[in-house]
């Protein structure tokens, strides 16, 4: 019966929402997180009568056809790219993003990855860094001495050193942005990498030329909305109970067969 | 005599086929643009089959047999996204989208840019505007999508909007008849297609799946219930027919 693995698919890919959405919630709090969504196809089906076929010899035109499907396939799992909300926390050091672009990390094998988590430290260099403790590019090193350090719209890092009454301008922390954002592949660590459908990275300036304007002081939440997660995962679970009853009835049609005639 | 179990099986059969065709929904109960499918049967007359050694008038035998599954084309929930991409369609048009060089055309609005940025589906297909593809410059955002399907944004540092394109709606005369090719797509078969002028579409809105999970359980629940009662039914023609044979067999001492 057909119908049993129609059900099956049907349950492997509610499985699968339910992980998605999990996945989501776990990282609720998590700064710079983009969510997921799951996409689903129908599978391929079977004419057992063709649509449109001729059904006598006198030329009538069958007008609907029998089409059986065969369940249900996982397409993807697509991010939502939208802003998350922009929390303060005071801190010189959290930098958020609103509008377009990633920070760009230098990681220790000499890539780059791409993040939207602000959250900066100083290593033991003065450098700007991660807290996995890999720079943010261009590098901007901050001389152990130098107080009031801000962050611009333009991501231009100024610093007051002591005997200065003047500001001085350490550097200029740049934004990348991709075509296609939502193809970057996650990492983990709040980072993404680029591959061949995200195209390749565009360097520039924050707060110029559709870049984000960076904003010091806050960092950007997970764009997850909790409502529609606990709705989402509410729909996945009764979905998957649904297919799991498809199931018993198939089962329970298919052993009223085998005890018939005994 | 085996008339009642032939004909119990041209039912058993074609409740199978029923209850794989509710599978099928119940298993797209979440996918994007899924439009349900209904069975539908007919009778079938079986002119050999008379039965006419009865005084009163004849009977025919009639089996059941499929006559089709008619797809429910009715307007699937939206459901906000957000994603500036993702695009609804309310009424009764259709996105034209490019598979391998052909046209076909999906209900499924869950749209995603490809390196080159274009527009395309989940799975890579081109989505159709009324001058070929949509294709956005790297330096875009904001993009808004018009009611009526036209696509604009911001370049760059522009302060007004540059046109990208116009989002393809087609309406078919009977949308019934558009054949499933699964991956939420339809090829056009014998329906016709003009463009469409009435349907609007949504941006930041999926539409999902418009099965009715109610009504499916609820189908499902009666085809089991008759496939057994017809099961039941056999068991008891056959019980017959064995008490039958045993007590005409049985041959008094």
């Amino acid at each position: 019966m057909q119908a049993l693995h129609t059900a099956a698919t049907g349950m492997a890919a509610q499985e699968l929402n339910v992980q998605v959405i999990s996945n989501n919630i776990a990282n609720l709090r998590t700064t710079g997180f983009k969510k997921q969504t799951a996409a689903f196809q129908d599978l391929i089906y079977e004419h057992v009568r063709r649509v449109g076929a001729q059904a006598s010899d006198q030329g009538t035109i069958l007008p609907v056809g029998v089409d059986i499907g065969g369940g249900v396939k996982t397409v993807g799992t697509p991010r939502s790219m939208t802003q998350g909300t922009l929390s303060q926390t005071g801190n010189d050091l959290d930098l958020a993003i609103s509008g377009e672009g990633f920070f760009k990390i230098l990681m220790p094998d000499g890539t780059y990855q791409y993040t939207r988590d602000g959250t900066f430290q100083m290593d033991n260099q003065g450098r700007v860094v991660t807290a996995a403790g890999n720079p943010v590019q261009p590098t901007i090193t901050i001389p152990n001495n130098a107080s009031g350090i801000t962050v611009n719209e333009q991501g231009q890092v100024t610093v007051t050193l002591p005997g200065s009454s003047t500001n001085t301008v350490l550097g200029q922390i740049g934004l990348t942005r991709f075509i296609n954002k939502a193809g970057l592949q996650p990492v983990g660590s709040n980072q993404f990498i680029e591959t061949t459908s995200s195209g390749t990275p565009q360097d520039g300036t924050a707060n110029s030329e559709g870049y984000g304007k960076i904003t010091q002081g806050s960092l950007e939440q997970a764009n997850v909305d909790v409502v529609s997660e606990m709705s989402d995962l509410i729909a996945a679970q009764r979905a998957y109970e649904m297919n799991a009853k498809v199931i018993s009835a198939a089962d329970q049609m298919m052993q009223s067969t085998t005890a018939l005639f005994r | 005599m085996q008339n009642a179990l032939l004909i119990g099986l041209s039912r058993q059969m074609t409740l199978e086929r029923q209850m794989d065709v509710i599978a099928n929904n119940v298993a797209n109960v979440n996918t994007n643009g899924f439009k349900a499918d209904h069975s539908l049967f007919e009778e079938y007359l079986n002119s050999n089959a008379h039965e006419d050694n009865f005084v009163g008038s004849d009977r025919r035998v009639s089996y059941v047999q499929d006559r089709g599954t008619y797809r429910d084309v009715g307007q699937g929930p939206m459901e906000a996204t957000n994603n500036p991409l993702d695009m609804a369609i309310s009424g009764n048009a259709f996105f034209a989208v490019q598979v391998n060089g052909a046209e076909r055309y999906t209900r499924d609005g869950k749209f995603a840019l490809s390196s080159t940025g274009q527009l395309m589906t989940s799975d890579g297909n081109l989505v159709l505007g009324t001058g070929g593809p949509i294709v956005f410059q790297p330096t875009d955002h904001d993009i808004n999508v018009s009611p009526d399907g036209t696509v604009t944004v911001v370049e760059g540092t522009a302060k007004t909007d540059s046109i990208r394109g116009k989002i393809r709606m087609v309406t078919f005369d009977d949308p019934a008849k558009l054949i499933k090719l699964g991956a939420n797509l339809y090829d056009t078969g014998s329906a016709t297609q003009q463009p469409d002028t009435k349907s609007t579409l949504q941006q930041g809105y999926v539409e999902k799946s418009n099965v009715n999970s109610v009504g499916e359980m609820s189908r499902m629940v009666e085809v089991m219930r008759s496939y057994t009662a017809i099961a039941n039914l056999l068991q008891q023609q056959s019980d017959l027919h064995k008490s039958a044979i045993e007590k005409l067999a049985d041959v008094p001492a």
